[in-house]
């Protein structure tokens, strides 16, 4: 579905990604990990097209993403559910789903869309009237992911999902991601810091540091490595 | 020392442009270099209330107008030398830029520069009914050095110039000083600078007093120069509009800008006018705004701010500086300690029966805990529980609907939040807001004033808070270059600079990964055994095991439970409400 292949980017003169190579097949849920400043970030924002990569390729879907300008990006089925959620705070919870559907299949899908994205997240549903911006940060970010699916993605990415949130509702969150991709088959691509969670949730995973991919492979071999047991599982 | 030294280039700038002024006699030539000075003091003007603070004001033509019409007036009507008139006009400048100010100041961004539009156009139009549309200065042959009329129009430019030097200094004065600093604070996060101790709203008024006397009198010496005065020439949108463009060309918040632009600006339109108009009517505006337009888009900050970013590239090159990996090596990092639970000492912060509602919604009801001396009291809860409320409420931001907040036995509920931080209660806050082209121990600074007498004060009592967190190694380096670990660390140094006796750091380990975790866990518990009284909230539960004295648990805005933290971990409603029975299980590990 994605294949990242030497890829290298950076800001200015400073590289923050360093010829990384990623694949996500199809119906995959891989996880990226790391420390902060890795350039998990910035990865994502090259594939949505904010950063100009310096090197390397990305094919989606057996389309060449470099070529597709970044606001068409988002019509080739790739959502992107931001770091810090970044919902519309003065519209409501039907309306920021609205926005998520301005893709072409987004509106042509809106109906069945809608109806699953209430069946996955209920509390979108009940609150669907309310003003974004007076939600919950767990809240919050369930309307970010439910943005993005109301575009019908073929790949979901989410950027630190658990960010800011009590223990709980992270988990919660990782629970409905998992339900989500069992029901749907959905592609996910996963940025997180909770290296536990994001692990437990993902099928593979990969280890990024200062820009570099130094590890990968499926969880259970991921989670059973001494590196990451001690460096991020903190055991 | 630093004095000296940040004197010498506007005093050699000064002389240089005197020389060269010197040798022009062509009188249209030398009108113009009288001009330069003239609008980079009113840009200077702007520049020392919107440069600093951020707050936009579209409309500094209003203390310009007073200043030039006081200054006319004033002659006509009482038959004053300009050499007090300028002063006065300065003086009603002031005033009216405190009058200004008082209501204007509820306003915030584009509501502000909006208001301030207004201001002008009203006077504008008083001074039309009145009858003033043309304004000419009386002739005094018989004592024009008394009445500031020279025969040699060279004399005008010198006495910009003179006044041009004044204003640089002082701008450079005031921008070291905590003055400096307290408007800078209030551009990056008004509520910060609040919870910093800072009284904005004194700060803001001192700030636009003083821009307006210097607008005024600039004013006043423009009328002098051209000797005649109409509303449009003073009071004119375009008057308004000059200082904004020579300061955002030249570079907004520092005092070069506005001089930068001037330099550049005023020639530049005023030959274009004399050259390219005569020819094509109209054309010299038209190249005018291109070249503007071109340069804010290649230096959207000014031209200042580009030139000294390229020279920092080249230098930083030319010295291959020292990797950061290097720099933090010489720091010795402390490592997180087993929890050594503090015996309770005297109670420090009394909280009794705190409630406060939005509309409906009951954010913080009924909540009462106690912090002791050295405690770190760590403050879970789901999102939306009311944790962060209760800080604003605790640190002013928010006035309670009931309740008391005891700082040693005085209640201190209802305060405005930089009383309360005088009071001893410093604060962090989730979303970081540093000064970024500022250095560390510049970023530190502001919260230092709070405590601090005297400016020397202040950076020692910084320099001290950034050594307590362990920056030193990198105390020079721009905000900017940080990582997020830092920037916490920063605004740590930034909270404990006032020396507070109670601290509340509001999610100080978000977004960091494990070891960064730790690091800054080692630094919170090194400031409790130093004597801080510390309340933390935090989701990164691991770490805050470790961390705290005692947890308080909130949820819907109230209580759950406090104690221990290997009690309230066990305790089923907090799993059910917070913790999550996965968290429990993680935690077996």
């Amino acid at each position: 579905m994605l294949r990242i292949e030497g890829l290298s980017a950076g800001y200015s003169a400073k590289p923050v990604l360093n010829d990384v190579s990623i694949d996500v097949g199809a119906g995959q849920f891989v996880a990226i990990v790391g420390p902060n400043g890795a350039g998990k970030t910035t990865l994502f924002k090259t594939i949505s097209g904010i950063v100009k990569p310096s090197g390397g390729t990305i094919i989606f879907d057996g389309v060449d993403l470099l070529a597709v300008p970044p606001p068409q990006r988002a019509h080739l089925g790739i959502a992107h559910v931001p770091e810090g959620r970044q919902v519309f705070p003065s519209l409501t919870v039907m309306e920021n789903l609205e926005m998520g559907a301005m893709t072409e299949s987004g509106r042509r899908d809106w109906q069945a869309n809608i109806e699953r994205i209430f069946e996955w997240l209920p509390v979108l549903k009940e609150r669907r009237n309310q003003f974004a911006g007076t939600m919950s940060g767990g809240q919050q970010q369930m309307l970010a992911i439910g943005r993005g699916l109301a575009s019908s993605p073929k790949l979901l990415m989410l950027d630190e999902p658990s960010m800011g949130l009590a223990p709980s509702t992270a988990d919660f969150i990782f629970e409905r991601l998992i339900e989500i991709r069992r029901q749907s088959g959905l592609t996910m691509l996963l940025v997180e810091q909770r290296v536990a969670e994001a692990l437990e949730s993902a099928d593979h995973g990969y280890v990024l540091e200062a820009g570099h991919v130094v590890l990968q492979g499926n969880n259970a071999t991921l989670r059973a490595d001494d590196r990451v047991r001690k460096a991020y599982l903190g055991m | 020392m630093l004095r000296m030294r940040s004197l010498l280039p506007p005093l050699l700038f000064t002389l240089a442009y005197a020389v060269v002024s010197l040798g022009v006699t062509n009188s249209y030539y030398q009108l113009i270099l009288t001009l330069v000075p003239v609008w980079a003091v009113f840009g200077l003007s702007w520049n020392l209330l919107s440069g600093y603070t951020g707050l936009i004001s579209f409309g500094h033509a209003a203390f310009f107008g007073i200043g030039a019409y006081a200054t006319a007036l004033g002659q006509i009507y009482f038959d004053i030398s300009p050499w007090l008139l300028i002063p006065v006009a300065a003086m009603l400048g002031g005033i009216a830029g405190l009058l200004i100010g008082f209501p204007t100041f509820r306003l915030q961004g584009h509501y502000f520069a909006l208001a301030m539009l207004a201001y002008p156009l009203a006077i504008l139009y008083v001074f039309e009914w009145l009858g003033f549309q043309e304004v000419t200065l009386p002739i005094k042959r018989d004592a024009p050095i008394a009445y500031m009329q020279f025969a040699d129009p060279r004399f005008y430019t010198l006495l910009g110039l003179a006044i041009m030097l004044a204003t640089i200094v002082l701008t450079q004065m005031i921008e070291r000083s905590r003055f400096g600093m307290a408007l800078l604070a209030i551009k990056q996060n008004e509520a910060a600078a609040e919870a910093a101790g800072i009284n904005t709203l004194a700060w803001k008024l001192r700030a636009i007093t003083l821009s307006g006397a210097i607008a005024a009198a600039i004013g006043g010496f423009y009328a002098q120069v051209l000797l005649v005065v109409t509303p449009q020439s003073v009071f004119g949108m375009l008057v308004s509009a000059q200082a904004l463009t020579v300061a955002m060309f030249g570079g907004v918040g520092t005092v070069w800008g506005p001089v930068i632009g001037s330099v550049i600006l005023i020639p530049l339109a005023e030959i274009l006018h004399a050259e390219a108009g005569a020819r094509i009517p109209g054309i010299q505006g038209v190249i005018f705004g291109i070249a503007i337009v071109c340069v804010i888009l290649m230096a959207p900050e000014g031209l200042f701010w580009k030139l000294r970013d390229l020279v920092r590239k080249r230098s930083a090159k030319a010295t291959t500086d020292v990797p950061p990996e290097a720099a933090a090596a010489n720091v010795t990092t402390l490592k997180p300690a087993a929890r050594q639970r503090a015996a309770k000492g005297e109670v420090m912060l009394e909280v009794k029966n705190l409630s406060r509602s939005f509309g409906g919604l009951k954010a913080v009801q009924d909540v009462s805990f106690k912090l002791h001396k050295n405690e770190i009291l760590g403050i879970i809860g789901p999102n939306g529980a009311g944790k962060t409320t209760l800080f604003n409420l605790l640190n002013g931001f928010l006035k309670p609907s009931q309740g008391e907040v005891l700082i040693d036995g005085r209640n201190m509920s209802g305060q405005r939040p930089h009383v309360i931080c005088e009071a001893g209660i410093g604060r962090t806050f989730q979303v970081m807001r540093p000064f970024l082209r500022m250095s560390i121990l510049d970023n530190v600074v502001v919260g230092a004033y709070v405590r601090a007498r005297s400016d020397d004060e202040a950076r020692k009592m910084a320099a001290d808070a950034v050594v307590r967190v362990g920056l030193s190694a990198v105390a020079d380096r721009v905000a900017g270059e940080l990582s997020t670990k830092e920037l916490r660390l920063m605004e740590l140094a930034r909270a404990i600079a006032g020396q507070p006796r109670i601290l509340l750091l509001d999610e100080t380990l978000a977004g960091l990964g494990h070891g960064e975790a730790d690091e800054v866990v080692a630094v919170i518990q090194q400031l409790a055994r130093d004597g801080m009284t510390i309340a933390i909230i935090e989701h990164t539960m691991q770490a805050m095991v470790r961390l705290v004295d005692s947890f308080l648990v909130l949820d819907h805005g109230a209580v759950i439970t406090e104690g221990l933290p290997e009690v309230v971990t066990r305790d089923s409603r907090v799993i059910e409400a917070y913790l999550g029975k996965k968290w429990v299980g993680h935690a077996a590990n």
